[in-house]
């Protein structure tokens, strides 16, 4: 664990030949820009050998560290050509060119925030990279930028440069077949774009040239392309990107977590809450984080409604926020409850769901999806050099993943965070009526979480007359029980 | 004192350290002395790192409380921020609906030995 031998570093290079493809992809030398490379950095000799040297270190480090993170360079994703695939509220059936071309569009136009490292030291620690701890905060910030998308964008926004799908392949299974039917592993990760390497299934030569066919007929839309980039922008890893790694960070203190900690689902809510009510880049837009499993709607109507007491004199302010609802949850005890995995996906389909953040035990993902009995993820593990965003176009492809992957639902933990989204008032009632409906689902009898007229208030101890705070439920004597004096103190009842 | 430094290491969940037996009786005594309270059992999820333990595991709870107030309760009781995860799973699977009385969920969810059990746990973390 601590040690390792010559054989095994030359083991993950051999293995991981495809990944330094890709990474060379993603050095400066091809053109592309300025990507990974720090224009400032001084300590750049202008001989080119240490360069080299340093690039060569970084490339394995990068593969070394993919390794030990957990991305999974070799596997190809299946999907099924006769089931639909849904990705945040809408179905795609791979049978046609067409829709696959949908699905490329809708997958790799998610933002996609991994790992980075070599990013300017987190405050109170020497950390430069998030490599190993960060996962939940990337999924959370995957989680935020998907809210501010649908937010920000026009509804069918899809990035015109989206890559081609890698690692993929397109079969007709049987309800029953396994869910890798390949099992070959083929590393095709990473081919450069536009040129299809060989290995590549005929599925995706098809949708490469179909694609490419098309591509002409985007017209590019420069409003969208700067909120792009300025979205992307948000989540920099500099320490004054208002929801960059460092921000959260900073803000995650309050709830006693530091730089290097893991972080859980329910506590990353809470940190984005917090990080869009403090930046100034947002005005229109609240966040809501459920507790107890309950989202008091006039709670909720607090929030967003500037109408009557609070309007603000600018008329160009809007009367009502928009809002990111978060429901941390917990879907059972030590694994997840199969009973609920109905209802994950029917969360799953709607329009207003921006997305799960949760994981395998451990292992930080965030749920766009599913197909069949699979969640379809976009997962942060894979450590990527920063990219500097405070520069003019700086390369937007390392934000964008196209290697779609899946997981089988009984695998998912327990520990998760859902959330949605609602433009404005009307927006949330038919969030209310169609997440119920969705909730109601459950095979269990009682829904994951309820949305509840009135406020929390209402609801706490108050409305109990026996007891207005919690300490004051007393212990029943055990004389009065007639029980045994001699019985140790935990075993009396507790009297409410 | 010694009573009490047991509890915290007490670790056998309490089903395991009573007979069927001898919980069916608990249970019979307590309901005849106490018809309109129910009694529940809480205890910590076994692998739960982040939440306090209870210094009590038995609860005599009145039927029309809700599950609202009754996790408020238990939150005061370890002094548990609002922000903080804390779930209640019946049975250690399922969480019960926040708007439910405790009566309700009693005749849905009693033991055969009629205590009704709940497990507490907060999240999990993520960090690989």
């Amino acid at each position: 664990m601590n040690s390792v031998s010559p054989s095994a570093v030359q083991y993950v290079g051999g293995v991981m030949q495809d990944e330094l493809v890709e990474s060379r992809r993603q050095q400066p030398l091809d053109g592309q820009g300025s990507f990974g490379l720090r224009p400032a950095e001084p300590a750049r000799e202008a001989n080119g050998e240490p360069d080299e040297l340093d690039k060569l270190k970084s490339k394995l480090m990068t593969a070394w560290n993919n390794v030990k993170y957990g991305w999974t360079v070799k596997s190809k994703t299946s999907f099924n050509k006769i089931s639909p695939v849904t990705v945040l509220g809408n179905s795609y059936l791979l049978n046609s060119e067409d829709e696959v071309e949908r699905f490329r569009l809708a997958f790799v136009s998610r933002i996609w925030l991994t790992y980075r490292r070599e990013f300017p030291q987190l405050d109170g620690s020497t950390l430069t990279t998030d490599c190993g701890w960060g996962c939940m905060l990337r999924s959370g910030q995957m989680l935020l930028v998907q809210g501010l998308l649908v937010h920000l964008m026009p509804r069918d926004w899809a990035w015109p440069d989206a890559q081609q799908l890698t690692d993929v392949d397109f079969e007709v299974f049987r309800p029953r077949s396994p869910v890798r039917a390949g099992g070959v592993p083929i590393p095709s990760f990473g081919s450069p774009r536009g040129s299809n390497t060989p290995e590549k299934s005929l599925a995706s030569d098809q949708v490469a040239r179909c694609s490419q066919k098309k591509r002409p007929e985007y017209i590019r839309d420069s409003q969208a392309e700067t909120i792009h980039y300025k979205l992307v922008s948000w989540f920099g890893d500099q320490p004054p990107a208002p929801f960059g790694l460092h921000q959260l960070v900073e803000i995650g203190k309050s709830s006693g977590k530091k730089a290097g900690d893991w972080y859980g689902p329910s506590i990353v809510a809470h940190i984005l809450r917090k990080a869009v009510a403090k930046t100034s880049v947002l005005h229109n837009l609240a966040v809501y984080v459920a507790q107890d499993c309950t989202v008091y709607k006039e709670d909720v109507v607090h929030l967003c409604d500037l109408s009557p007491s609070q309007t603000p004199p600018e008329p160009s302010r809007q009367a009502w926020k928009s809002v990111i609802i978060l429901v941390p949850v917990r879907l059972g005890g030590e694994v997840l409850n199969p009973s609920y995995i109905e209802c994950v996906k029917n969360i799953l389909k709607l329009d207003c769901c921006i997305g799960i953040i949760g994981g395998k035990p451990k292992h930080s993902l965030y749920f766009v999806g599913f197909q069949d009995e699979q969640l379809l993820y976009l997962d942060p593990h894979y450590c990527q050099p920063l990219v500097d965003v405070s520069q003019v176009n700086f390369s937007l492809e390392s934000f964008h993943c196209s290697s779609p992957k899946k997981m089988p639902f009984n695998r998912m933990d327990p520990s998760c965070t859902v959330g949605f989204y609602a433009k404005n008032k009307k927006d949330f009632e038919s969030l209310c009526s169609a997440v119920s409906e969705a909730l109601s689902s459950s095979k269990e009898k009682y829904p994951i979480f309820t949305f509840v007229e009135g406020k929390s208030q209402d609801f706490g101890l108050e409305g109990h007359s026996s007891n207005n705070s919690g300490p004051a439920a007393h212990i029943l004597p055990p004389g009065q029980l007639g029980m045994s004096n001699n019985r140790r103190n935990s075993d009396e009842f507790v009297f409410l | 004192m010694p009573p009490f430094d047991k509890t915290q290491v007490q670790s056998k969940p309490f089903k395991l350290r009573k007979s069927f037996a001898t919980r069916k009786q608990e249970v019979a005594a307590i309901r005849s002395k106490f018809p309109n309270k129910i009694p529940v059992i809480i205890e910590r999820y076994e692998r739960e790192k982040y939440l306090p333990p209870l210094d009590k595991t038995k609860f005599l709870v009145p039927h029309e409380l809700t599950m609202t107030q009754f996790v408020t309760i238990i939150r005061n009781r370890m002094a548990l921020l609002p922000t903080q995860a804390f779930y209640l799973l019946i049975s250690n699977s399922g969480l019960a609906s926040m708007s439910l009385t405790m009566a309700q969920v009693y005749k849905d969810h009693q033991d055969e030995d009629g205590f009704l059990y709940m497990t507490y746990a907060s999240q999990e973390m993520f960090g690989h």
